[in-house]
């Protein structure tokens, strides 16, 4: 690990200014990404502005059509909030199955919507439930926020501070575990919407994507039978030593089938 | 030591892992290190209960030949005279009516043993897996193994290598994988974000029995045992995923059995996997 400056702002305009001032500096969240990269120097931030130092920007808050979680909101507070489980079950499911409980209980919702990790979860249930992404700037649809491998719609200086899920009718994820280090091989997030069915891919390719096929077939009848004879293809998705494109395709259209029967 | 000498376990003090102290010896490679190091054990208490044998002999006034060691007391053959073994070592440590000008003071030995021949364990073992036709994933229900590894000394300790063992192997036969980027020669499974090491959820206990036939070449009867569970646990899995996926013509899959390999067989042969029965 390379030296940097550590600065511990509290409130968001300084944030946003030592952000802007600094050319290398980055936000620090859980951490659970950004200080195993710097010890493999893979990152070397002149600067860590850690957000600890603004409690505001972690809780959970819902008027039954939303579920608001500030940015700093740990995957085990998400896993365990009464309000999550009781209106989106699926994604206190997803937090609750992300890495282990260390990272559970360090890493945040903000970090990891940040960061736009091909492998993430909180990506697919961002997407897959069309949820609103805020910043200390602006609020971000989730369609346009992550724009490709660890790409976000993010400007320098601009942070995450929450994100607002719609409430769905019902959603549901499954993930296949790679089996060495546990995060998805791929993972299929469906959610039924006020706008429709949305079907959120991630693990299988460079960022997180919505399958628009899937979701056609899904909006003109919502049952697993009828994903049964889908190929879903291969193009556009990672090869990597713990499986193909194909191999991945495959899983795509083995997980969508099995969320979707979760859900009928 | 315990069982021969009838000196309660407790009371023995086992010098371990210490090359500055112990005999010299070759090692624990080869699954030896009871056949050979326990037999010189053997051999050893052999010499010490030879010496009190003629300690006793002078404290009893008896011949050398006439005294006999049972229950860790040497007593004259046919008669109720008889020494502990403590007395025995009290006397050999403080020789106040000792035979110094033909015996030695003290009750120390030590031995070599060079094994006459290898010792041949053997044993049975049997996996149960189900394999998910879809995503190719394996997972083991069950594993059973009977060996025979002749006399056993600690059955929790030959349960712990027989279990770890096992565990080893099949990490081999489902998980483990070196992968090299063939352009570069890159090592691409070189953490273990990517290398899959097996861990506890992955295995079923492991259910583990000994049926014991002694070695007739060592004073021990022992076999060999820490190497019994990954010479057993490949290819037992792996027989197990051939014979699921055999239905399909296949007769053989690579280690290891990856879940992206095993669906790529799958694939292949064209077909779903036999349903659990």
């Amino acid at each position: 690990m390379q030296s940097f400056e550590y600065l511990r702002p509290t409130t968001l305009t300084e944030v946003g200014a030592v952000l802007g001032k600094m050319g290398e500096a980055r936000p620090l969240a859980g951490g659970m990404t950004l200080i195993p990269a710097m010890k493999l120097r893979i990152a070397a931030p002149t600067a860590l502005v850690d957000l600890a130092g603004l409690p505001e920007l972690a809780g959970i808050k819902s008027d039954g059509k939303t579920v608001t979680i500030g940015a700093m909101t740990k995957h085990a507070d998400v896993a365990a909030s009464p309000d999550v489980q009781r209106l989106i079950p699926a994604l206190a499911a997803l937090a609750g199955g992300i890495g282990d409980a260390q990272v559970r209980n360090q890493g945040t919702l903000g970090g990891s919507v940040a960061n736009n990790d091909p492998s993430g979860c909180y990506p697919a249930a961002v997407l897959g439930l069309g949820a609103t992404v805020v910043t200390n700037r602006r609020r971000i649809a989730a369609d346009s926020f992550f724009t490709g491998m660890f790409e976000t719609a993010l400007e320098p200086g601009e942070i995450v501070t929450a994100v607002a899920f719609p409430v769905p009718s019902a959603a549901t994820y499954e993930k296949f575990r790679s089996p060495a280090s546990r995060y998805a091989l791929a993972g299929v997030f469906v959610a039924k919407t006020a706008s429709g069915v949305r079907v959120a891919v991630t693990g299988a390719a460079p960022c997180v994507f919505r399958a628009s096929a899937i979701e056609a077939i899904l909006n003109e009848k919502f049952s697993a039978e009828t994903l049964a004879s889908l190929r879903f293809p291969a193009d556009g998705l990672n090869s990597d030593l713990h499986g193909d494109a194909q191999y991945r395709a495959q899983l795509v259209g083995v997980l969508a089938k099995r969320a979707v029967a979760k859900l009928t | 030591v315990s069982e021969k000498l009838s000196i309660p376990a407790e009371n023995i003090e086992i010098v371990f892992g210490d090359t500055d102290k112990v005999q010299f010896g070759l090692g624990t490679y080869g699954s030896r290190s009871l056949a050979v190091g326990g037999s010189a054990l053997v051999k050893a208490t052999d010499k010490v209960i030879a010496k009190g044998k003629k300690i006793a002999a002078h404290m009893l006034e008896a011949a050398d030949t006439d005294i006999e060691f049972a229950d860790g007391v040497f007593s004259v053959a046919g008669t109720d005279r008889s020494k502990s073994f403590a007395e025995v070592a009290l006397s050999a440590h403080f020789p106040v009516d000792y035979p110094l000008e033909i015996l030695e003071p003290g009750l120390e030995e030590q031995a070599f043993y060079d094994p006459v021949n290898f010792t041949f364990p053997c044993g049975a073992h049997i996996a149960e897996v189900e394999i998910d036709p879809e995503t190719g994933v394996v997972e083991l229900l069950s594993y059973v193994c009977v060996d025979d590894i002749g006399t056993v000394i600690n059955p929790m300790i030959v349960d712990g290598q027989i279990t770890g063992g096992v565990v080893q192997g099949v990490g081999q036969a489902l998980y483990e994988d070196c992968v090299y980027d063939p352009e570069s020669g890159q090592l691409l499974s070189g953490s273990f974000m990517d290398y899959c090491m097996p861990r506890a959820d992955h295995v079923p206990k492991v259910s583990v029995e000994t049926h014991i036939t002694k070695c007739t070449h060592n004073p021990l009867g022992s076999k060999g045992c820490g190497e019994l569970g990954t010479i057993g646990s490949p290819a037992t899995v792996i027989n197990a995923v051939v014979d699921a996926l055999s239905h399909l013509g296949v007769n053989h899959i690579d280690m290891p059995a990856s879940p992206h390999r095993v669906w790529r067989v799958i694939n292949e042969a064209g077909g779903a996997a036999r349903p659990a029965q």
